[in-house]
């Protein structure tokens, strides 16, 4: 079984938003309403339906016009064959969101669990407070391939963002908690007005200005966290020293950026 | 029952259900795991006396430890669990967040949850740490030497509490020599601590006394030395008797402790002074768990 496959008929004219359409959904999934530009379309009008709910849903071709993929998915598993647009994973509580391409902006916006594995790159804000939030991710992780856009991690209240590429300016902007690893480049004033959390960066050098250095330590809490998550085990490779920065102190922060030890 | 010379008495050991968890604590080296642990368990052979019953159940390899350094399993017991919630962080206060390089886990899940880090988090003077990942919390205290790591609470289990065997032997040499060898092999029973020194009670008391206020004394049935003074439960050939006692996280580990201590104490035989095997206990009318020598021998 392969369960529900969602196939484009075609290009598509307008953005899609694929809210609602989940593994769980009941009934007649080519009729369910979406949204298609400015006005509503069966689900059936644009993509083919086939197979049969068993919890995983397969997206084959993806596009980047497909928006809230995988919105409020609380179970299942989601796989899209391709790239997705915006805010993939839109206040997702539970299940697993696989996109094999790249995403847009706001992906994993108010995550509160589950996971998310992005292959290639996202877009603005990953992980980020929607609009009218006070507070971005809560829980889960997500894992992005590729490079992730400006501002990732951005009010981050929990949960941990593993960037295996590069950061554009602004990560972890704000930070609340949480952790946010970026394992390639990191854009510039990484860290401003971070609260709490940990930033995991390989470099000082962009972090904002409020941060200082509180020097190279032995942290038990590095052993610890590798054997809870495998994503952050697999950023550690072993490792337990860190030199720590301490920030944003400009704004009376608590929050830190690790920087692994070679 | 004789069993190699030895008699299985035909009695039974009376237990109580007591409420208990289990923590794992580490530290860079398997010394200072035992050290924090041994301390952090001291004082703690009756809940009569100390509030709670507590011991070490076993050293953890570090690779099943939650930080992959050397640990130890330590099981406490209280008679309930606001007894529990109150003993266990005051302990992990004093000493394990004390002890140098050392960090505290829950050991197990499940039932009422008894804090660890959500109390002790306060000694960090708001510049502790969360970390939630996997679900879980732990807390990351600063502290001089570094940071106190811990997780911020652990799991609960009704368990038993006073499992028991009386050793008598033939001399005072004998009757320790044989509980040493008895405790060692109930030690390794998985679940069970022994609270006592060593494992091992020299003063086995009864319930009660003629003095107002005391609610233990001496069980002067079992001292040898009153023998001439009123009933005994001793034949003629005993000289001395030491008691084991066993708190343990369910009945069957309690029953496993048990015969693990018989069997040691069988295959010591009356050659080597273990004259008796026999237990304690209240006449059945207090503890729901009875403990009965000879069927767990069976």
């Amino acid at each position: 079984m392969t369960g529900l496959v969602l196939t484009p008929r075609g290009a598509f004219e307008a953005r899609v938003d694929l809210s609602g359409v989940l593994p769980s959904v009941e009934g007649d999934l080519a009729k369910l309403k979406i949204g298609y530009g400015a006005a509503r379309a069966e689900l059936g009008e644009l993509f083919d339906v086939s197979g049969a709910a068993d919890g995983r849903l397969t997206i084959e071709s993806g596009g980047a016009q497909l928006d809230r993929v995988g919105a409020g998915l609380s179970s299942g598993e989601i796989v899209v064959k391709g790239d997705v647009g915006h805010q993939v994973g839109q206040r997702q509580s539970g299940g697993v969101i696989v996109v094999k391409g790249s995403a847009g902006d706001y992906a994993a916006s108010e995550l509160s669990g589950g996971k998310i594995a992005v292959a290639g790159d996202v877009g603005a804000r990953l992980g980020a407070a929607g609009d009218g939030a006070k507070r971005g991710m809560s829980g889960g992780v997500v894992v992005i391939g590729g490079s992730a856009g400006a501002r990732a991690g951005e009010r981050l209240r929990g949960g941990v963002v593993l960037i295996e590429g590069d950061a554009a300016e602004g990560a972890g902007t704000s930070m609340i908690a949480g952790t946010l690893a970026v394992m390639g480049r990191l854009g510039r004033h990484a860290g401003r007005g971070m609260k709490r959390g940990t930033l995991f960066v390989s470099s000082p050098e962009e972090l904002a200005s409020g941060f200082a250095d509180a020097g190279e330590h032995d942290l038990v809490m590095l052993r610890v966290l590798a054997r809870r998550s495998h994503e952050l085990a697999h950023l550690f490779g072993g490792r337990t020293r860190a030199r720590r920065f301490a920030g944003d102190l400009t704004l009376g922060g608590k929050g830190e950026a690790l920087i692994l030890s070679r | 029952m004789i069993l190699n010379g030895v008699e299985i008495r035909d009695s039974f050991a009376e237990a109580f259900p007591m409420v208990g968890t289990r923590l794992i604590i580490t530290a860079d080296t398997a010394k200072w795991a035992m050290i924090a642990a041994k301390t952090m368990t001291g004082f703690a052979t009756s809940v009569i006396g100390c509030g709670c019953e507590a011991g070490v159940e076993r050293e953890v390899p570090a690779e099943e430890t939650p930080d992959g350094r050397p640990g130890v399993a330590v099981l406490i017991f209280a008679m309930d669990y606001n007894g529990l919630k109150g003993v266990v962080p005051n302990r992990i206060g004093q000493c394990v967040l004390t002890s140098p390089t050392s960090a505290c886990y829950a050991g197990m899940e499940g039932g009422k949850p008894v804090s660890i880090g959500k109390a002790l988090r306060y000694f960090g003077d708001g510049w502790q740490i969360a970390k939630n990942v996997d679900g879980r919390r732990i807390w990351r205290v600063p502290v001089m030497e570094g940071e106190f790591v811990c997780d911020h609470e652990t799991g609960t289990v009704e368990g038993v509490g006073g499992g028991n065997i009386l050793i008598l032997a033939t001399s005072r040499r004998e009757a320790l020599e044989a509980a040493e060898v008895a405790a060692e092999a109930m030690a390794k029973t998985p679940g069970c601590v022994l609270p006592f020194p060593g494992g091992i009670v020299r003063s086995g008391s009864k319930v009660g006394s003629r003095y107002k206020g005391m609610f233990a004394s001496t069980n002067n049935a079992y001292c040898p030395t009153l023998r001439a003074q009123g009933p005994t439960a001793l034949p003629p050939e005993v000289a001395s008797v030491m008691e084991i006692v066993i708190d343990g996280v369910s009945e069957k580990a309690v029953s496993d402790c048990t015969r693990a201590g018989i069997e040691a104490l069988v295959k010591l035989g009356r050659d080597k002074g273990v004259v008796a095997i026999d237990a304690g206990n209240y006449g059945g009318n207090l503890g729901p768990f009875h403990f009965k020598l000879r069927e767990i021998m069976s």
